[in-house]
């Protein structure tokens, strides 16, 4: 590794415990490097969308560090706020707000939190949905549009505000097997663009494509990381053996 | 590094919570200071005892045995049993036509749909008091005198009163059989129908949310429409019904207050009087305000028991 | 077409339980039709709703004041006609429409000289309605769609100084002489109280519902108790208690006049069961858009002002329009405890010897008022909901 990479995500011996008291992160390390796309894989329950929701504050954790882009995940509140201007997630469930049209979507966090002028913001915008394929949607309503084109219009809306690390929890398991090609494809140009990216997906393909690096996660823990070469040819641990021949 | 209180997530709620508590409690104190002084210059301090002391004025109907010369006490609680009487027969009542115009509502028969449909939006419109003061004024002060008494089956209609179960005419007044004040028969009516509609599509809703195969089924198993209600949907739209049906009944028994317009004596009328007799405002209002929420818990807590055995049979 | 009477016959006697219960009630409906009717023409006398027209729409407001009134009429017809024009957009007149215009011409040339208003008061009506249509005609035709768009974001902001300044003005503003709100009655005090009341307990019936959904547990025990003791208690009480003890509470026991008394009452009891129609709209948003909005870094205030509170509003719109009509209907009680409301006012005139026993008359009479009053806030609602209602479904994909 380029040694004067900066570390965008650096977490240490994170353990969280839900209020009903199920262990749900036991000790969890995870490095990730500007520029790398890192793909989270594991069985249902395993952690892994709790673990990336810790890099945006979503979930807190009781001990162990997360720090992102130099700043630590804390208590602190300037911190919390700051780092999540500069992560973006996009959602199972794309999470649109219905209310507002495809263009209004996108403007609303840059407008309100980077306190940015509407119509250079709007120009960016009408941009990032062309490099998205759905310009001329702008000023529909999520309800109106398929699976697929909302999914599109929620990485634009994550774009928008111009993050640093974008973070995708399982953004293709909602979709009809169709729709799936058309948001891995904005994906994995994302990927070519250099953007850093954690993904949790079940999508072997993409992640042999694009991953630097794949994660599995079991139970809490982080089993194997390695380059998808690795990772989908040569397993080194048993739990990540029979994973694969589950999903291969 | 130690984070700021001011930053700290975790500690940021609390710290607003006691700002705000402070707060509250500095204004609750000024207020009770206010009170006292207020008090204290009138000669009321805050006590029970007066309830003691006789009420010296007349209640125009009552269950319970009551002279003028009984104490305020006795006085509240002929109120309240004037209360209970009308919210306990207006319930009743209310329901009975409240389902059976619900019901009505998914007749086969276009015009007895229709009327339904015209009775429910005619007085949902249309404020409960002025229904009141209608059925009370211009309808039940208007009925002939005694000896010409208008004769409903079972029911005898007449200036002095309405006459359940029989009544003679001796002399020119009506005697015996069960007596109603005009009073009261202008209250419930004027409740019953109020609530009726009301009650009605809560029923509806309730009917309708079954699902149609219901019918269907039943429908090709030979039943009759009236069974196929009893038997096979009633049951069903109970489970939807009942929470409904118990905030109408606490809406029902809180407009039984209204009475103190038409000259009904329950327990706010008497209480207005009390209060206007004594100028204990604070211990009447506490008394009121106790004796309406224990009446709200008591239907809420019954209906919540109904509830659970109507979701219990369909285990 | 023919078909239909056909249809409607024979649903009407399908069979002999039918037949009887449709015979019943014709019989039935036509019997009290035709007394109603004989009833109003021949032995009610109309004379007592005639006398009183001044009272009953206006209490006690002074005649020489009255211009005041009026030119408040007129800023609201006005904007009530362009506000229609609005809403229509360059669609023409649709039936509806021409119906309601209709309508209301018909009632604007017909009822005032049946209920005897003077020949000035006549002119002045029709002048209004002109208003009226005026503006329709003026928002709604495709020459200004531009200048309609362009007040589009201010229009709340429009009509809330305008109902503001006709406040002002009816109260004593422009340095003309002031007349005291227990001086205002009738009609146009259930409508001003009804107006007010409703703007100030949606602000803080939206405090009360998101103090209850509150993590907080201070702010949600104080929202709780705040809102089931009013709910159990029956609006009488309050208002008997904000009649009576404020003067307890208050120092040396000076209290604002009764009037404003029993409106902050009403507020707060609005306020109350407004909270609880809000709080089924905020708890029908579903957690996944508080999350997105957090995760593109807006604050809480933010997520909630811009992303959170439309949608739960929007979801809430038929319990409110629900609790606005119940409001209407509960200012009927302000007569009980002696202010000149619509019904106070009409009390008060039937106490009078002259009009003694004419209870019929003017109750019919009021009881129209209010049953078009709320079947018209009845039909604003629907239409604000539609008007607001996103295009498409919701944003949420299917469950799988």
């Amino acid at each position: 590794m380029n040694a004067t990479k900066q570390l965008m995500i650096e977490a240490k011996g994170v353990q969280k415990w839900y209020p009903n008291g199920f262990h749900a992160l036991r000790g969890v390390d995870l490095e990730v490097h500007r520029g790398e796309k890192v793909v989270i894989m594991g069985p249902s329950g395993s952690g892994k969308s709790t673990f990336l929701r810790t890099f945006n504050a979503l979930e807190d954790y009781q001990e162990g560090t997360v720090v992102v882009d130099g700043m630590e995940l804390n208590n602190d509140l300037r911190n919390i706020d700051a780092v999540r201007k500069e992560v973006g997630m996009v959602f199972q469930q794309f999470n649109l707000f219905p209310h507002l049209s495809v263009l209004a979507n996108l403007l609303l966090a840059p407008i309100w939190v980077r306190k940015r002028n509407r119509a250079e913001v709007e120009q960016q915008a009408l941009a990032l949905l062309e490099r998205v394929g759905i310009a001329e949607q702008a000023h529909k309503f999520p309800g109106q549009l398929s699976g697929g084109q909302q999914q599109r219009v929620a990485i634009a809306r994550a774009l928008c505000m111009e993050p640093r690390l974008m973070l995708f929890d399982e953004p293709t398991s909602s979709l009809d097997p169709e729709k799936v090609r058309e948001v891995l494809d904005v994906m994995r140009q994302l990927a070519i663009d250099g953007m850093t990216m954690v993904v949790v997906t079940h999508e072997v393909g993409f992640a042999r494509e694009v991953a630097d690096r794949v994660v599995l996660m079991d139970e809490g823990r982080v089993v194997e990381i390695a380059p998808p070469q690795q990772f989908f040819n040569h397993p080194e641990h048993e739990r990540t053996k029979r994973f694969l021949a589950q999903i291969l | 590094m130690p984070v700021p209180w001011w930053r700290d997530n975790r500690k940021l709620g609390w710290l607003i919570q006691l700002a705000a508590g402070l707060f509250l409690l500095l204004v609750i104190a000024l207020l009770l200071g206010n009170l006292e002084r207020n008090l204290a210059r009138s000669g009321l301090r805050l006590t029970l005892g007066w309830l003691n002391q006789p009420a010296g004025f007349d209640i125009a109907e009552t269950l319970l045995p009551y002279r003028a010369s009984d104490s305020y006490g006795r006085a509240l609680l002929a109120g309240f049993v004037n209360t209970l009487r009308v919210v306990l027969s207006g319930l009743v009542l209310a329901t009975a036509l409240g389902v059976a115009v619900g019901a009505a509502s998914f007749s086969g028969n276009p015009l007895l749909r229709g009327v339904t449909r015209v009775y429910v939006e005619l007085v949902r419109n249309i404020p409960l008091l002025l229904q009141l003061v209608f059925w009370y004024f211009a309808v039940f002060l208007n009925l002939p005198s005694a000896d010409q008494a208008l004769q409903l089956p079972g029911l005898q209609l007449a200036k002095s009163g309405i006459y359940l179960f029989g009544a003679d005419l001796v002399n020119g007044e009506l005697v015996g059989g069960l007596r109603l004040s005009l009073e009261l028969a202008a209250l419930l009516t004027g409740l019953v129908i109020y609530s009726a509609a009301f009650i009605a599509e809560v029923v509806r809703g309730g009917i309708a949310s079954v699902p149609l195969g219901q019918w269907e089924a039943a429908k090709s198993l030979g039943l009759k429409p009236l069974q196929i209600l009893r038997l096979v949907v009633l049951p069903q739209a109970l489970r939807v019904i009942v929470p409904g049906l118990n905030s109408q009944y606490i809406s029902l028994a809180k407009n039984s207050s209204l009475a103190v317009a038409i000259g009904y004596p329950d327990l706010y009328a008497v209480a207005e009087t009390t209060l206007n007799q004594t100028g204990r405002g604070i211990e009447v209002f506490l008394l009121l305000l106790l004796i309406y929420l224990m009446l709200d818990l008591v239907i809420s807590v019954v209906m919540n028991a109904i509830d659970r055995l109507v979701r219990l049979q369909e285990r | 077409m023919k078909r239909l009477p056909l249809t409607l016959r024979r649903q009407l006697f399908a069979t002999p339980t039918d037949g009887i219960i449709t015979v019943g009630l014709l019989t039935l409906l036509s019997w009290a039709g035709w007394g109603v009717l004989n009833w109003a023409i021949n032995s009610a006398q109309w004379l007592v709703v005639r006398a009183n027209a001044a009272a009953l729409t206006i209490g006690r407001y002074p005649e020489a004041q009255e211009w005041r009134l009026w030119l408040l009429l007129g800023m609201l017809t006005s904007l009530a006609g362009l506000s229609w024009g609005r809403l229509r957009g360059a669609s023409g007149w649709p039936l509806n429409d021409r119906i309601a215009a209709g309508l209301l011409v018909a009632l604007a040339v017909g009822v005032p000289p049946l209920l005897a208003f003077g020949a000035i008061n006549q002119m002045r009506l029709l002048f209004l309605l002109l208003l009226l249509l005026l503006g329709r005609l003026a928002f709604s035709h495709r020459f200004s769609q531009a200048s309609s768009k362009r007040f589009g974001d201010w229009w709340a902001l429009i009509w809330g100084v305008a109902y503001l300044f006709g406040l002002w003005l009816i109260a004593g503003g422009l340095g003309l002489p002031g007349v005291r709100p227990s001086d205002w009655g009738g009609l146009l005090f259930t409508l001003l109280i009804t107006s007010l009341t409703l703007l100030l307990a949606l602000p803080l019936g939206v405090i009360l519902a998101l103090g209850r959904r509150s993590s907080l547990p201070l702010f949600r025990y104080i929202s709780v108790g705040i809102i089931e003791l009013i709910r159990g208690a029956p609006l009488i009480t309050l208002l008997f208690l904000g009649q009576n003890l404020v003067g307890f509470l208050a120092p040396n026991g000076l209290a604002p006049d009764r009037v404003w008394r029993a409106t902050g009452v009403l507020t707060v009891f609005a306020a109350a069961y407004l909270a609880e129609a809000i709080r089924g709209g905020l708890n029908a948003i579903p957690r996944a858009q508080f999350e997105a909005a957090r995760s593109l870094g807006l604050s809480s205030v933010h997520t909630m002002a811009l992303v959170v509170l439309p949608q739960a509003l929007k979801v809430a719109l038929p319990a409110m329009g629900g609790q606005c009509i119940s409001l209407l209907q509960d200012t009927t009680l302000l007569s009980i405890i002696g202010l000149f409301d619509l019904l106070g006012i009409a009390r008060s005139v039937l106490a009078n010897p002259d009009w003694l026993g004419r209870y019929a008359e003017v109750y019919l009479l009021l009881a129209v008022l209010y049953w078009c009053s709320c079947a018209a806030l009845s039909l604003g609602s629907r239409a604000l909901e539609k008007r607001l209602a996103s295009p498409g479904l919701q944003s949420n994909p299917k469950p799988q």
